[in-house]
């Protein structure tokens, strides 16, 4: 190893080691973590049980006989913070006794509102061939799409799981699918569109980024409220990959957010396609001001960013849920969903965005971190590089 | 409480509306600032609707919904806030520039 490598390696810093140290037993210690016990779940299906028998997804509960009372299969699908895990009891007849959600990794009030369609109360009672899976009935009364369409999609999984195994039904495969639809459009064109503006001058690139910053702000944001949180980054540092089939949307944006810091140096997801930056922007150009804070503030400001992401990241890693990293006021501002926190940083952040630039991308957002943290790969990378090919 | 309900509490209000709206012309006469029949309208829009950011606040406190209270404060307060803003940079079209601003210039 040459004296220039050797430097290039020294420059790490050590709070880069430290975070990702830290990162990784987070990491290790979330997916460590013994998994959920079905047992207890299945006597809850079947009160009535003395003993449960079977593996691999299905189980069986039996009487004091030993004579089967029902089976319970398990049913898996993505949601949007990792895979979620559902049970479903089926009797003798062919008809489903309960349903209930063993495992999840759902934001807490996504979830429940997901629950609250009442889709699983719907199910129970229902002859097997006869469930309607239709998740965009659940999806219309609750808004919260992926953990609707995780739900749906897991109790089909599990009932196939019963059906093919112990009634010899050959339920449809359970796969969802391929989701090609207004929201993926939309990204692959905001993208195209914002990569173009980059080779343009004058005031047509700044029309085509008004323009692109309009229609994400309409069709991103208030139509689908689907904007790139740091809930997706998470749940691929914890190691989930969601379906690409149900999930373009999801690697649309967060590969189209990396591979333009690292091609151009700096996000064209926050300069032309986040919803929330054209919030900002139009209430900046009500207010009319641009105040500019002092520079202390500003660095304790971005200093107090990276601490909060930092702790909201290795939280959920240790619990293994990635949506709980998410802070952001997306949802409050385009569905009106969330906690108190949620509304008072949108209360903040919208106040601020009347005098001040862009508020919550310089002091608040987490992509911003992960931005900076991509930028010094790519500056890294490039010196590397160059001092590789000066020897 | 019970003030709240009263008849007083209502002609109280109305007066201090009337007040207001006095303070409001004499304050936009001084300032140079010209309002025809139109920012008239917004400006009366914008109080009852800062009225009605108040009311739901309060009565919501008053059915003890504190999270009501609290995420429809934010929302209307917001509106509100950004309706304001708004309606001040409307307010200032038309304004004589080179006058005396206000009255302590003068």
């Amino acid at each position: 190893m040459t004296t220039t490598r050797r430097r290039t390696l020294r420059a790490v810093p050590i709070k880069y080691v430290l975070i990702v140290v830290a990162l990784a037993a987070a990491l290790f210690y979330g997916r460590s973590r013994s998994g959920p016990q079905i047992i207890p779940h299945v006597h809850a299906l079947f009160p009535g049980a003395v003993s449960v028998e079977g593996s691999n997804g299905v189980y069986a509960a039996l009487d004091r006989h030993a004579n089967p009372l029902g089976w319970a299969g398990v049913g898996s699908a993505s949601g949007y913070g990792g895979p979620l895990l559902l049970l479903v009891g089926i009797d003798p007849d062919g008809r489903v006794v309960g349903a209930r959600v063993i495992e999840h990794r759902e934001t807490p009030l996504f979830f429940q509102m997901a629950k609250a369609s009442r889709f699983l109360a719907a199910v129970t009672g229902t002859a097997l061939q006869e469930i309607d899976y239709d998740y965009q009935r659940v999806v219309g009364v609750t808004g919260a799409s992926r953990s609707a369409g995780a739900i749906t999609a897991s109790v089909r999984d599990a009932v196939a799981n019963v059906a093919n195994r112990q009634f010899g039904a050959q339920l449809p495969s359970p796969r969802r699918p391929f989701e090609f639809g207004v929201l993926e459009i939309a990204l692959l064109v905001l993208f195209a569109f914002a990569i173009a503006s980059q080779y343009l001058n004058g005031s047509v690139r700044g029309a085509m980024r008004w323009g692109c910053q309009l229609s994400a702000l309409l069709v991103i944001g208030f139509w689908k409220n689907s904007p790139l949180t740091i809930a997706k980054i998470v749940t691929l540092l914890a190691g989930y990959f969601p379906s690409l089939r149900s999930s373009l949307s999801f690697y649309v944006l967060v590969t189209g957010f990396a591979a333009t810091v690292l091609v151009f140096g700096s996000s064209i997801y926050c300069s032309h396609v986040c919803p929330f930056g054209a919030v900002q922007r139009c209430i900046a150009v009500i207010g009319g001001k641009n105040t500019r804070l002092p520079p202390w503030s500003v660095r304790y400001l971005r200093s107090m960013r990276t601490i909060i992401v930092f702790l909201a990241v290795l939280a959920a890693l240790l619990v293994s849920r990635p949506a709980l990293a998410s802070y952001e006021p997306f949802a409050v501002m385009f569905a009106l969903k969330g906690g108190l926190l949620q509304w008072f940083l949108l209360l903040i952040v919208v106040l601020a965005s009347l005098t001040i630039h862009r508020p919550w991308c310089h002091f608040f957002c987490p992509m911003r971190v992960c931005e900076n943290a991509l930028q010094d790969v790519r500056e890294r990378s490039i010196h590397w590089w160059r001092s590789r090919r000066n020897e | 409480m019970e003030f709240f309900n009263s008849h007083l509490f209502w002609f109280l209000e109305g007066i201090l509306f009337c007040l207001l709206l006095a303070g409001f012309k004499v304050w936009a006469e001084d300032r140079h600032i010209p309002m025809p029949f139109w920012k008239w309208l917004l400006v009366i829009g914008w109080v009852v609707f800062a009225g009605f950011t108040v009311a739901f606040i309060g009565t919501s406190l008053g059915e003890r919904e504190a999270t009501a209270a609290a995420k429809g404060g934010i929302l209307f307060g917001i509106l509100t806030v950004v309706a304001g803003v708004v309606i001040w940079r409307l307010l200032m079209i038309g304004r004589r520039t080179g006058d005396n601003d206000t009255p302590a210039d003068a």
